[in-house]
């Protein structure tokens, strides 16, 4: 028996384990790590259970070709040549750009380097992107743009902090447990102000000192009403506004339209309820704002996210522990696979493509020439131009498009009208159904690698057990393509190698090294060898120099209830699950909980429709319709329906719509119109 | 009686490896202590208890039971060697010795009871705890036990199996007997206030003192991680399922459970009589303190504080207790 010390592969948080590894080489459980600064000994339920997918009968053995319209075990050689010759057909014969490569959170910094720069070096597009794009690609745009960077401003361990706690769009204690029971241990602990600004009941309401249920989509009305209350009662921090930021009148002309009362009628909640959280929050000496998919998964995600740097600008925190605008990643190595370029306009560390400088830059250290300098498509406008017939070929890694992009009938048909796709993945997925090529990847606990966690905390991923079957390491699957394609620039020995490149082209990693995360990880920026890495973000100037504030005027999200499609549907994640589903189905115990697909509906509409708890319902929008298993639950607002989008035999992507951010092109996965009753 | 250094110590536990398969407190990587074979890390007597389920050495977090191929049915084969474990807590060897009697009773579990049957268990205790914290001189609880005086540490051995391996044990100084005494002294003055504080929280429970809304506000902190059941040494809880595995056979698994977890109780249909997690959070305090005393006679928490150490939310068995005492005592 040995134990492995190695990072969760859950949420952002970042909390650190040790596998245990039978006689035989497979997982046998897992123990805490006492010492991590994150985790202090202390585990989630889905912690508990990171290692049991793990040697999962599931698990993808062997590559997979199809032939004769099935799909059928072939050798690595075969599959691999088979993926470079046809990605580069298809590539000579319709262009470039004709291919595109979406990377995965669940990968490490390392894989998805690599993968960005198979995509950039060897195929010579920008056609690569990652499931950020569906969650966060909006924060990035917009924190970046207020403050030059587009990360968490602070660490985790400023929740402890923080004398009052704006918590939007997050339900911390179910997506981000180690923090979620942070903000609770600070409000019984220390008294900490508590603002929960959700419709649903979550668990952190409870405890909340204002729970604001406003209707879903109306955050920026919201945000500037509490900013015109503010303003109009002399609260801002006015030396921080002048000394360390700008457009302060833009700012201010903007928000003066949004009274409270205007703000209250736009987002069904009373102007009183502006005017205190205003108060609260505005008045605290060390507050910081806590947002995720609620914030940032809109038409207007952006917008969303510039309204929240605008309060925390307006009322100067930022740049002090407790403070901050803390947008918690929902994946294990969300955070690190933004900094590692795999997104259609930047290199590593948010060097941008269309900056000839940089494409010099790297042209150089990777030994090429002519890298592309447009922006490449994302993963939702490259589905889009799968179903238009302009993206022809796909190689996706880690990635279930299938189940977690918007409007699944649309998926299938961008899927279906490639004429080729690969598919990389640890379990066979409703995408791998459509592949051409099937190749099995090692977990997460077969490799070595690094995952950057929410704090911008870069920490070690360690190989525990031997990969499962033929399973090979993404990064290794990466170069034998890229040597397949004539690419002699990417061989590496180790993960480590592939970090030392890393940070040789990324100034905010360029300190960073296996070395010296062996035992406790950095927080980026850690320029030098030298450099401790950095808690706080900002402190005395911002990245961009001056933090900008970005008015915005509040737009309805596309698609609101109407007669025919009543209710408001939202989706998101439970507690027991992850994502589509493909790790925590298959754990046990995990699994066991939460067994079948379900839908929220709030008391009263359960008992105006005749739905009873448990009872079978049908929830149709103008996508499509679908069966699940009503939970009746004062956590749902009247007129509004929650469902996770973990599950195959009811996949909430189904009911989706695909209305994109104009920017950040997120897609709008909390507002869409619906209908529910009770399955004949 | 002998007194023997760390190392000597360490050498010690190292020759036994032969004939046992030894666990022993070391340090991890990261700093984490907890156990491991002699090779694994530095060996850390010191410092009280270890935070992982100490037990789990006896009954892990999941293992497989039971073996089918065709029509046939193999038992999970013995472990090659007996274990040795090194580093249980005076609290530690009570709940060994509970979850002896409960493994053994009603329906014997073989597995658990094969692995036990060879097993040592050692004790450490004096003072070595967690911030030079005393620890309880555990006694005839386990079969040997190194009683730190503070520089080395002393071996008393307590079984037929405990006494066979002290005669093993090499180098060491003589010291006068009065030492033992002088440390039983000391283990003897510990402060009972925490015994007292939940043995009074279990009397409010047997008397029905403690109301609903006490239970509320402690399950609304409470996140379902699981983690007090996880690393508690005298929880027993498992869930069973079959797995496929190489060459059409297919493994009977057991899991470590929780019943802070809907699934627990949950019936076939659906229906869970400890559907909310209010009664499921009054049960995991209620079993332990008014259930059990019922069945076996006593409490069934040992006061090792695991689950205190390593709840996220801060409602560990003896913070609940403490809050029950403070609001609904008589104090």
């Amino acid at each position: 028996m040995k134990k492995v010390l190695t990072t969760c592969p859950y949420c952002g948080t970042g909390c650190c384990f040790y596998l245990v590894v039978g006689d035989d080489g497979r997982l046998v459980g897992v123990e805490p790590s006492h010492e991590h600064p994150v985790a202090k000994g202390r585990m989630c339920v889905k912690g508990w259970n990171a290692f049991h997918f793990v040697n999962h009968p599931d698990r993808l053995t062997e590559p997979w070709i199809r032939k004769n319209g099935k799909l059928q075990p072939a050798s690595w050689d075969e599959a691999l040549d088979v993926v470079a010759t046809r990605l580069a057909e298809i590539q000579a014969k319709h262009g470039n750009d004709a291919a595109a490569f979406f990377s995965s959170a669940k990968m490490t910094n390392e894989e998805n380097y690599v993968m960005m720069k198979l995509a950039r070096a060897v195929f010579k597009t920008n056609n690569v992107d990652h499931c950020a794009r569906l969650c966060h690609s909006s924060t990035v745009v917009g924190l970046a743009g207020a403050f030059g960077s587009g990360a968490m401003t602070n660490s985790i361990s400023c929740v402890e902090e923080a004398d009052c706690i704006l918590v939007t769009g997050s339900n911390t204690t179910e997506q981000h447990p180690l923090i979620g029971t942070r903000i609770i241990r600070n409000v019984k602990d220390r008294g900490a102000k508590l603002i929960v600004a959700d419709n649903r009941k979550i668990r952190l309401a409870r405890f909340a000192d204002l729970h604001i249920r406003w209707k879903n989509g109306t955050d920026v009305a919201f945000l500037n009403g509490i900013m015109n209350v503010i303003i109009s009662e002399g609260l801002e921090d006015k030396e921080f506004v002048a000394t360390r930021t700008e457009n302060f009148e833009g700012l201010k002309k903007t928000v003066a339209e949004y009274t409270p009362e205007k703000a209250a009628s736009i987002c069904g909640i009373t102007p009183q309820e502006i005017i205190d959280v205003a108060r609260m929050f505005a008045k605290a000496k060390k507050a910081m704002i806590i947002y995720s998919m609620g914030i940032t998964q809109h038409t207007h995600g952006v917008e969303n996210v510039r309204s929240c740097a605008n309060l925390v600008l307006l009322t100067g925190n930022l740049g002090r522990p407790g403070t901050g605008v803390n947008p918690l990643r929902g994946q294990n190595n969300v955070q690190g696979a933004c900094d590692m370029g795999a997104l259609a306009n930047v290199f590593t560390g948010y060097q941008s493509v269309t900056d000839a400088a940089a494409r010099e830059k790297f042209e150089k250290a990777w030994g090429v020439e002519n890298l592309p300098g447009n922006v490449g498509l994302t993963i939702t406008t490259a589905i889009n131009a799968a179903a238009d017939g302009e993206l022809k070929a796909l190689y996706v890694a880690g990635e279930n498009p299938m189940m977690s992009d918007p409007d699944q009938n649309h998926v299938r048909k961008a899927l279906e009208n490639l004429e080729f796709l690969v598919v990389q993945d640890i379990f066979p997925t409703p995408t791998s159904e459509f592949a051409d090529v099937v190749l099995p990847a090692a977990s997460y606990a077969e490799k070595d690698g690094t995952f950057t966690s929410t704090e911008r905390r870069v920490q070690r991923v360690r190989k525990a057990i031997e990969p499962v079957g033929q399973s090979r390491g993404d990064w290794e699957i990466f170069c034998e393509v890229a040597k397949r394609a004539g690419y002699s620039g990417m061989s590496y020995s180790n993960a480590s190698e592939i970090m030392d490149e890393i940070a040789s082209v990324t100034p905010i990693y360029g300190g960073i090294s296996f070395d010296r995360i062996d035992k406790v990880g950095l927080q980026w920026p850690c320029p030098a060898k030298d450099h401790p890495g950095t808690p706080v973000l900002h402190v005395g100037k911002f990245t961009r120099g001056l933090g900008l504030f970005s008015p915005a005027e509040y737009k309805p999200s596309v698609e609101l209830p109407d007669e025919e499609y009543p209710f408001v549907l939202s989706t998101g994640r439970c507690y027991f699950h992850f994502h589509t589903g493909t790790m925590t189905r298959r754990s046990r115990t995990l699994s066991r909980e939460e067994r079948f697909p379900y839908i929220e509906i709030s008391p009263a509409d359960a008992k105006a429709l005749g739905i009873r708890d448990r009872q079978q319902v049908s929830v149709a929008t103008r996508r499509g319709e679908l069966e699940c298993m009503a939970r009746v639950t004062d956590v749902a607002m009247d007129g509004v329906l929650f469902m996770p989008f973990h599950f195959e035999e009811a996949p909430a992507n189904l009911l989706t719509i695909n209305a994109l951010d104009p920017v950040a092109k997120i897609p709008e996965y909390k507002v869409c119109a619906a209908r529910i009753r009770r399955s004949l | 009686m002998k007194a023997y250094s760390v190392q000597e110590v360490d050498a010690f536990l190292r020759s036994l490896q032969s004939d046992y398969d030894v666990r022993v407190p070391v340090i991890r990587l990261d700093g984490t202590r907890n156990l491991g074979a002699p090779d694994d890390g530095p060996l850390a007597l010191a410092g009280g208890v270890i935070l992982n389920k100490v037990t789990s050495v006896f009954f892990p977090h999941i293992e497989v039971v039971l073996t089918q191929n065709g029509r046939q049915f193999t038992e999970a084969p013995p472990p090659p060697k007996p274990l040795l474990v090194v580093g249980l807590t005076a609290q530690d060897a009570d709940c060994l010795e509970f979850i002896d009697k409960f493994f053994a009773s009603d329906y014997p579990d073989s597995v658990y009871l094969r692995r036990r049957a060879s097993s040592v268990a050692v004790c450490v205790s004096g003072r070595c705890g967690a911030d030079g914290a005393f620890l309880p001189i555990a006694g005839g609880k386990c079969d040997l036990e190194l009683i730190c005086d503070g520089e080395s540490y002393l071996l008393a051995a307590y079984s037929d199996a405990g006494k066979a391996l002290l005669n093993k044990a090499e180098g060491g100084k003589d010291v006068p007997d009065a030492c033992i005494a002088e440390l039983q002294m000391e283990s003897d003055a510990l402060p009972t206030d925490e015994l007292e504080m939940i043995q009074e929280a279990s009397e409010l429970l047997q008397q029905d003192k403690v109301p609903d809304e006490f239970w509320q506000s402690v399950s609304d902190r409470c996140i379902a991680c699981t983690s007090c059941n996880l690393t508690c040494p005298s929880c027993t809880c498992f869930d069973m399922f079959d797995r496929q595995a190489a060459d059409g056979e297919f493994e009977r698994w057991r899991l470590w459970d929780s019943c802070q977890l809907d699934g627990f109780m949950r019936e076939a249909s659906g229906h869970n009589p400890m559907g909310h997690e209010k009664i499921r959070t009054r049960r995991r305090i209620h079993h332990r303190l008014a259930a059990d005393v019922l069945k076996w006679g006593h409490i069934t928490c040992y006061l090792c504080g695991r689950c205190d150490e390593v709840c996220p939310a801060g409602i560990g068995m003896k913070a609940v207790c403490r809050e029950m005492v403070e609001q609904y005592g008589s104090k």
